[in-house]
């Protein structure tokens, strides 16, 4: 999968691009704005990582440009700033996630990574299938080899977030942002918690656990 | 301060422009009122002239020279303000008490004419007074005149015109002496804000104006400044506290952050040790230092905004149960009860975000200082005052009442939470949130003290309603 980064910090965009790299993905580089969007134009891409802050061209009008000639290439901003509104600026220009430097690194592949699965799922789907488990969109009821699993509204939210993420790293912040809808940063960690949870109905009892803690980075749910 | 001269002086221009007006429309009032006197004087012996002549000429067509002539005598004889003369058709004088016609372009035809009489008056002075008069021929070719001295009418004006100039000379002249008075009291009170504002200018902050209590805009004036300069100077204190107190509470992680760096790199060089564990835990602290840079950016932001960004209004009750379903897994695992008690339908103007966050480090905080076996309460109601009311009650061990009011400023960590990890930035973070959002923070007691533990805390979170 090829991904886009546009980074006037080079340091940073050389640790990027190795990173990424080392994930599987094949990367580009562009050091501006202008270039990036040339960049853009030219090439097929399944996610552009691109900084708001760019010499030449400024990030958000780097994106709107692209969403004006149609382009819906899934966009990551990255920015220094922080603040609740300039997450909604980044987001009303065409981004569709929006990470605030400084981040981890996992953070950032695993948030390229859900960005650059996202479009392969196009059609709308009904039941969701991961190895033995199912769930079922419409009914909201959730069956692992067969036996019926009693989740709460949030845990099915959650396993579904998970389910549609498969075979992906899912930080404990995207959990946070996309399940819960909230930006914040808890000190407790919550979101373990409500992990552990779900993962004592969904693989107790199971020989085999899905829902696996990847390291430094956050959980996985593994067919 | 050099002192500005007097023609500098507001208050004093201020009444010089005024003056000048005043002695302008004064001298266009006196102009006037000569005018319509003067008119109206001249128009009066006009009148008595054309009467008096018409009067002579009847007598004249009626009973020929003679009679005119004797009644010209008898009328000379009356001391009054009229003057007569009957000239022959040469021009020879025949009777009157003047010599000579003073109507100067007699040619045949009646004439009107203003002219001046040259006379002694009492004390033998010579004066010079306006007259009017008429001459008219008469049917045998000879001439009369009639006229009317106007010395009165004239002394009268004069002395109207004199009283006015007098009067305007002595309001031109008090009006001087008040402006002066005037000019002088302001100066004298500006010169306290002056002094004020030259203090502050070399750097003292503490230079308040005097107040005279006289309840004017002046006083209002210092009032408004010392109110400025109080706010000021507390800002000031509050920016210098708190450059102090980041410096002071950056450096120690930063420090154990170095040594720790230090020793791994010598452990890695000797072999020893794997220096991976030590950079994880390197890591783990810059991610907490730059956590504490963005939480008091935020807060300044906030303060220095005085509103919250992109507010909205919502339902602060659906937050409260988001959060309370947020944490209550992590509160039961930590063996704490937690019970939430939320209304719904209370409305709030707001940053939701902000909200949440602020009431995320409510619970954080609560479920951090309870112990094990504690319990932990989430509250969100409308207070009969239709304020809404976030509140927090722990079973924890609470804040003595002296320091409740500053564990709430940034990085004040109380002794005994020195063991637990944090910041000291989440009340701040949560005041100046209600602050943004016009409301305010406050801390109690929380249920007393149960079982060795206790007497816990109570900090609520109260926000006005969203209108």
């Amino acid at each position: 999968m090829r991904v886009l980064i546009v980074e006037d910090d080079l340091e940073a965009a050389a640790a990027m691009v190795r990173g990424l790299s080392e994930s599987g993905f094949e990367v580009t580089h562009a050091p501006d704005g202008a270039d990036g969007l040339s960049k853009a134009q030219g090439g097929e891409f399944e996610v552009y990582v691109v900084d708001r802050m760019l010499p030449k061209l400024d990030g958000l009008s780097m994106v709107e440009t692209l969403r004006r000639e149609g382009d819906q290439t899934p966009v990551l901003f990255l920015s220094a700033l922080g603040e609740i509104n300039d997450r909604v600026t980044g987001l009303k220009a065409g981004g569709d996630d929006y990470l605030v430097k400084p981040y981890a690194f996992a953070e950032l592949v695993a948030r390229v990574e859900a960005l650059a699965r996202r479009r392969e799922t196009g059609s709308v789907q009904t039941v969701l299938k991961v190895g033995d488990l199912e769930m079922d969109l419409i009914g909201r009821r959730v069956h692992r080899s067969g036996t019926e699993i009693d989740l709460q509204p949030r845990e099915f939210q959650l396993l579904e977030f998970l389910m549609r993420h498969a075979g992906q790293s899912v930080t404990r912040t995207m959990l946070l942002e996309k399940v819960w809808e909230y930006h914040f940063d808890p000190q407790t960690n919550v979101i373990d918690v409500h992990i552990s949870r779900l993962r004592s109905k969904i693989d107790k009892g199971f020989d085999r656990p899905m829902l696996q803690t990847v390291r430094g980075a956050g959980y996985r749910l593994e067919a | 301060m050099k002192l500005p001269s007097l023609f500098r002086r507001t208050p004093f221009r201020l009444t010089l422009l005024f003056l000048a007006l005043f002695a302008a429309v004064s001298s266009v009032l006196l102009a006037y009122i000569y005018v319509a006197t003067a008119t109206e004087a001249r128009r009066r012996a006009d009148a008595e002239v054309r009467t008096e002549l018409t009067d002579l000429t009847s007598l004249y067509n009626a009973r020929g020279q003679d009679a005119l002539n004797s009644a010209l005598v008898e009328r000379t004889l009356r001391e009054g303000p009229y003057l007569y003369r009957l000239a022959s058709a040469q021009g020879k004088t025949i009777t009157g008490n003047i010599g000579a016609s003073p109507i100067t372009n007699f040619h045949g035809q009646t004439t009107w004419q203003s002219f001046t009489l040259t006379d002694t008056d009492k004390s033998g002075q010579v004066v010079q007074r306006g007259a009017r008069g008429v001459e008219t021929p008469l049917a045998d070719g000879s001439r009369l005149f009639v006229g009317v001295d106007l010395g009165d009418a004239e002394a009268h004006i004069k002395r109207v015109s004199m009283s006015l100039w007098g009067a305007g000379a002595v309001v031109l002249l008090l009006g001087l002496a008040g402006g002066l008075v005037i000019s002088h009291n302001v100066e004298r009170s500006m010169a306290e804000v002056n002094r004020v504002v030259g203090a502050v200018q070399d750097g003292d902050m503490s230079a308040r104006a005097q107040v005279r209590g006289a309840g004017d805009e002046l006083d209002e004036l210092a009032i408004g400044m010392n109110t400025m300069l109080d706010k000021l100077e507390q800002s000031m204190a509050s920016i210098r506290h708190a450059g102090d107190a980041i410096a002071h509470d950056l450096r120690s992680p930063l420090t154990r952050m170095r040594a720790r760096l230090e020793v791994a790199m010598l452990d890695a060089e000797d072999g020893r040790a794997d220096p991976k564990t030590a950079l994880g835990i390197a890591l783990g602290e810059a991610d907490e230092l730059l956590k504490t840079f963005n939480t008091v950016l935020s807060i300044s932001r906030l303060q220095a905004a005085g509103e919250a960004p992109d507010p909205k209004v919502f339902d602060a009750g659906d937050l409260a149960a988001d959060m309370a379903e947020l944490y209550e897994p992590a509160a039961d695992d930590k063996g704490l009860e937690f019970q939430a008690e939320v209304q719904r339908g209370l409305l709030v103007k707001g940053n939701r975000e902000f909200m949440a966050q602020a009431l995320a480090n409510l619970i954080d905080n609560a479920m951090k200082y309870t112990p094990s076996g504690g319990a932990v309460m989430l509250r969100a109601r409308r207070r009969s005052s239709g304020e809404v009311e976030f509140s927090v009650t722990d079973t924890g061990p609470g804040v003595p009442e002296e320091d409740r009011e500053r564990v709430v400023q940034r990085f004040v960590r109380l002794e005994n939470s020195r063991t637990q990890s944090g910041s000291g930035l989440g009340l701040s973070l949560v005041q100046a949130v209600a602050e943004a959002h016009g409301g305010r923070l406050q801390l109690d007691e929380g249920p007393g003290v149960v079982d060795n533990s206790g007497p816990g805390l109570r900090v609520a979170l109260v926000f006005p309603a969203a209108s």
